[in-house]
């Protein structure tokens, strides 16, 4: 048996050569030692395959047209086998991602690790974080129950207040000018073929462009300390970040179980008594269009157009803006403070939504 | 460059300590929560809160004592020559009652206080603007309180941390000596003593005891939702249909057939009578 | 004293030290946060020391200067290759950019955590039961959810298929379809169904019924149905035993009339025997029960196709 795998690793050796290619990706001496500060990005690649694993099992069962989704999504919650626990996984899933690439992009930030020369990498990491939430966007649709119909229509209402091309995207998403058959399977299609695609395209530039710059290594401590520490990425990195997947893995099981996918009634252009609301990780947005400065055709382009835009802009040219090499958090008191109102202020509006409810009823 | 332990703050030293060991001992209490959540028994409340307090005294231990030790080898050259895990975990333990109390009724009065004062500013406010919208009102309001509750809690916490950084001192003080070995040959210590005497039993029994978790899971976990939704009409189910007996059945069709035969006999019958009487009718 | 920093000796240079030339440069060594030439190593006698570059006094196309005497190059500690690694058994971005070596090689020390072999085997082994295990929880609910439709249980409901008085001759197939309304996942669907339907004549009947009576039964093994040779009406199932495609009745030039499937042209006789062609055994007969009426019921039983044997799926 093992002169049979022998005979099978000589063979791929011989012509891809194997040995090489297993010391690029393992023999990676990590600067400073492996950390468990390194875990978010290798986290995010495991969530996203679990993420396809759980979808492409929901297809076995979902039926994307707007007669049948939701039944058949009802149908896999209550009559298939382990279908609600796989579901509550996708669906608890998403939620784990968009935590986990807040956690990527702080950690980054605060580790100055977007600085040169790791630009291109942040570039890319930004345009997969616009990915992450058109994900989380398109497949909240699916179900097709109220909260499905009305997070969507309200989403692409906000769309629609782009600027030239508004007009043309929202019609784009909805198939129409009304939603219906065509947004189900406009949505279906952009959740399962176009942004997974684009995500592993983009995720595998990420990482290439990652290895090409290096790791950007701790932010502190002497040469002496440094090359004490340092060791390979395989196996105490690897382990780490195998270990951090585990966790998420129990975290995401453990959110599956207390709080299993509940739909609600199927989608209806008339609400009853349900008020509309996004994934909770919209939730900030939605409050900022509460407030009365953003009221009005204007107001309402600064608050869900302006405002969001405008701060993503900053995110991309924040690498070229902030062309102080110092990476140490502590010695940038202005990136510290920004990152802390950014934080403090999506926490303190997510929360203003939700106190929001018990004025509605 | 190794920092003398009496010059450290308390402070620091605490939360190096605490924190890592949170993380060491966490994923091995989800397991076990998960494994409760899952056999519908609910971790937060009643019996199953017991049993996850309980299960998570060893691991704290266990977890307490492996990063205490790394923190005192690495961060300040020290070698403890006593049951760190244990002491640590019963003095942190008994600190932490003291100050969760004191934070339940602290932090649960100043919510009180705060959430009254808060609305009477927002009265005070809506004298002045009567048309003061809901959803500013919301987020004022929510500051208004939270701010001071957030900073006696980080007080609360900063007050254990500095207590529990106290017990941690005393230890040190107490059973601490100086590690001769340089800075590389310490990090090497604390890293090797993670690696057990024998890697193939650790190995082999960590799987075994993680496949035997993984089964118990498989049988505990629902096969169907937990929570289902109130207007779902679940398909009745097709009961297995009382065995029949062949025999009865077959009588039942052999009759019939019988029947059948007779009556497509007469028809037949009819029809050649009838047939041959108009011999040429069509024409 | 020369600037080291970005120093590029060449490989194969001849090294000098104050009091004449002793060897020649046979590779560099690199630091790996640096990414700065940090040694060279001199091979001299046949022995390779590792003589820090802050002894290089200069350097220039085709010699290194050291600020030694040779007499001290000895005291230099020898190479020893097992405590480096080359730059083609590590990734390190950019260092090969940095530094050229050719047709020397740039070597990196081993970490030093990765030395110890215990600790090593540890984390591998940990690793990949890790790897292994991360995924094993959702290996019997995902498992399950995915049979969940495949091992239905079996369809015994009757069908009225039509009526015996569309027979009109003893020993030719009829065709009868029928709609089958059924629960497909979420839907309610209605499929059109055919069977073949023989009026059997003696000779027939008794072909057909060679072994006996014909027993049906469901997934768990009761008797569900006994077709018995009184009943001179025989219900085939229209899906070919051969790989499931629907057979016809036709006339065959040598044969006369015969089932005959267009797909690979297995050819029956009415009574359902296999006279030519790649069917592995003859047609499937169904439940069949008529009423005083003439009225045919059928049970729809779904065998499996290519098998020698009745496998029944549905």
């Amino acid at each position: 048996m093992n002169a049979l795998f022998q005979q099978v690793y000589d063979f791929v050796e011989e012509r891809i050569g194997l040995k090489t290619l297993e010391a690029k990706l393992m023999k990676e001496p990590i600067k400073g030692g492996s950390r468990w500060a390194y875990v978010f990005g290798s986290v995010l690649l495991f969530i996203f395959i679990m993420q396809a694993i759980t979808g492409m099992l929901l297809m076995f069962y979902y039926i994307p047209s707007a007669d049948h989704a939701y039944a058949s999504t009802q149908f896999i919650i209550h009559e298939v086998d382990y279908g609600w626990y796989i579901l509550s996984y996708h669906f608890w899933g998403s939620s784990a991602m968009v935590v986990m690439v807040f956690a990527h992009m702080s950690q980054v930030f605060l580790w100055g690790a977007y600085k040169k020369p790791r630009e291109m990498v942040w570039l890319v990491g930004l345009a997969l974080f616009g990915l992450v939430m058109a994900f989380g966007f398109t497949g909240y649709l699916l179900p097709w129950d109220q909260r499905a119909y009305w997070a969507t229509t309200v989403g692409v209402e906000i769309m629609d207040k782009t600027p030239v091309i508004g007009d043309f995207l929202a019609r784009f998403l909805k198939g129409g000018p009304t939603p219906g058959q065509m947004t189900l399977s406009r949505f279906f299609v952009i959740h399962v073929m176009i942004l997974p695609g684009a995500l592993m395209g983009l995720a595998g530039l990420h990482l290439f462009l990652f290895r090409s710059a290096g790791p950007a290594g701790p932010f502190r401590g002497t040469p002496d300390e440094l090359k004490a520490k340092t060791d390979f990425f395989f196996p105490r990195q690897v382990w780490k970040d195998i270990m951090a997947m585990g966790v998420v893995f129990l975290i995401i099981s453990t959110l599956a179980l207390i709080e299993p996918v509940q739909l609600l009634e199927q989608a209806t252009p008339d609400p009853g008594d349900y008020h509309p609301e996004p994934e909770w990780y919209f939730l900030f947005l939605f409050q900022l269009l509460r407030w009365k400065v953003f009221s009005g055709e204007f107001g309402q382009f600064l608050g869900a157009i302006a405002i969001p835009g405008l701060f993503m802009l900053l995110l991309v040219a924040l690498p070229f803006i902030d062309r102080n090499p110092e990476r140490n958090i502590f010695k940038r008191p202005i990136a510290l403070l920004c990152w802390a109102v950014v934080m403090i202020g999506i926490t303190v509006l997510t929360v203003s939504a939700i106190l929001n409810r018990e004025f509605l009823d | 460059m190794t920092p003398s332990p009496e010059k450290t703050p308390s402070v620091k030293l605490a939360w190096a300590v605490s924190w890592s060991a949170f993380w060491t001992g966490f994923p091995l209490k989800l397991i076990v929560a998960l494994l409760l959540l899952a056999a519908g028994i609910n971790p937060w409340e009643g019996g199953g809160l017991i049993a996850l307090l309980l299960v998570s005294i060893p691991i704290d231990i266990w977890a307490l004592g492996l990063t205490a030790r790394t923190v005192f080898l690495e961060r300040l050259g020290l070698d403890i020559d006593a049951p760190v895990g244990f002491t640590l975990w019963w003095q942190g333990a008994v600190l932490g009652g003291l100050v969760l109390g004191i934070s339940y009724y602290a932090v649960s009065g100043a919510v009180d206080v705060g959430k009254k004062v808060a609305a009477g500013i927002i009265g005070l406010i809506k004298k002045v603007f009567p048309h003061f919208p809901i959803a500013e009102q919301i987020t004022v309001e929510l500051l208004l309180w939270t701010i001071p509750v957030t900073i006696l809690a980080l007080v609360l916490l900063l007050i254990w941390l500095k207590l529990f950084g106290w017990c941690i001192k005393r230890l040190i003080a107490s059973s601490g000596t100086t590690s001769s070995a340089s800075y590389f040959e310490r990090v090497r210590q604390w890293d090797s003593a993670r690696v057990p005497d024998d890697v193939g039993l650790m190995i082999t029994s960590f799987g075994a005891a993680m496949v035997l978790v993984t089964i118990a899971f498989w049988m505990v976990l629902p096969v169907t939702t937990p929570h289902p939704h109130q207007d779902y009409q679940m398909p009745e189910v097709s009961k297995p249909a009382k065995p029949m007996k062949p025999e009865d059945a077959l009588k039942k069709t052999e009759n019939s057939l019988a029947k059948a035969e007779a009556i497509l006999a007469s028809l037949e019958d009819a029809k050649s009578k009838e047939s041959k009487k108009p011999e040429r009718k069509g024409k | 004293m020369m600037e080291h920093m970005g120093l590029q000796p060449k490989i194969k240079s001849t090294v000098r030290c104050l009091d004449g030339p002793i060897g020649e440069v046979s590779h560099v060594i690199a630091d790996p946060l640096t990414l700065e030439v940090s040694h060279i190593v001199v091979k001299s006698n046949g022995t390779e020391r590792q003589v820090p570059v802050e002894t290089i006094r200069s350097a220039d196309e085709n010699t290194v200067e050291l600020s030694c005497k040779s007499a001290q190059v000895p005291e230099f500690p020898a190479f020893v290759r097992a405590d480096f690694l080359s730059s083609k058994e590590v990734e390190i971005p950019h260092l090969e950019d940095r530094i050229h070596a050719e047709p020397g090689e740039i070597f990196v020390p081993f970490p030093e955590l990765e030395r110890s072999c215990a600790r090593r085997t540890f984390f591998t082994g940990f690793t990949t039961l890790m790897g292994v295990l991360i995924g094993f929880p959702f290996v019997w609910p995902v498992l399950q959810y995915v049979m969940k439709p495949m091992y239905a249980p079996f369809d015994n409901r009757w069908w009225k298929i039509g009526n015996t008085s569309k027979i009109k001759q003893e020993d030719i197939g009829v065709q009868f379809t029928f709609k089958k309304s059924f629960r497909d996942s979420v839907l309610q669907r209605e499929e059109d169904k055919n069977n073949w339907v023989v009026k059997a004549s003696p000779a027939t009947l008794k072909q057909i019924y060679q072994h006996g009576d014909i027993t049906f039964t469901d997934n768990v093994g009761n008797v569900v149905w006994v077709n018995r040779a009184t009943v001179p009406y025989v219900a085939y199932s229209g899906k070919c035993p051969h790989l499931g495609c629907g057979y016809k009745w036709r006339s065959h030039k040598t044969r006369g009339q015969v089932f005959l499937c267009p797909c690979h042209l297995s050819i029956y006789d009415v009574a359902g025997t296999v006279l030519d062609g790649p069917a592995p055994r003859p047609l499937d007969v169904l439940p069949i029960k008529i009423s005083p009426a003439g009225e045919i019921e059928v049970i729809d039983i779904e065998f499996k196709a290519g098998k020698r044997e009745q496998v029944r799926i549905a």
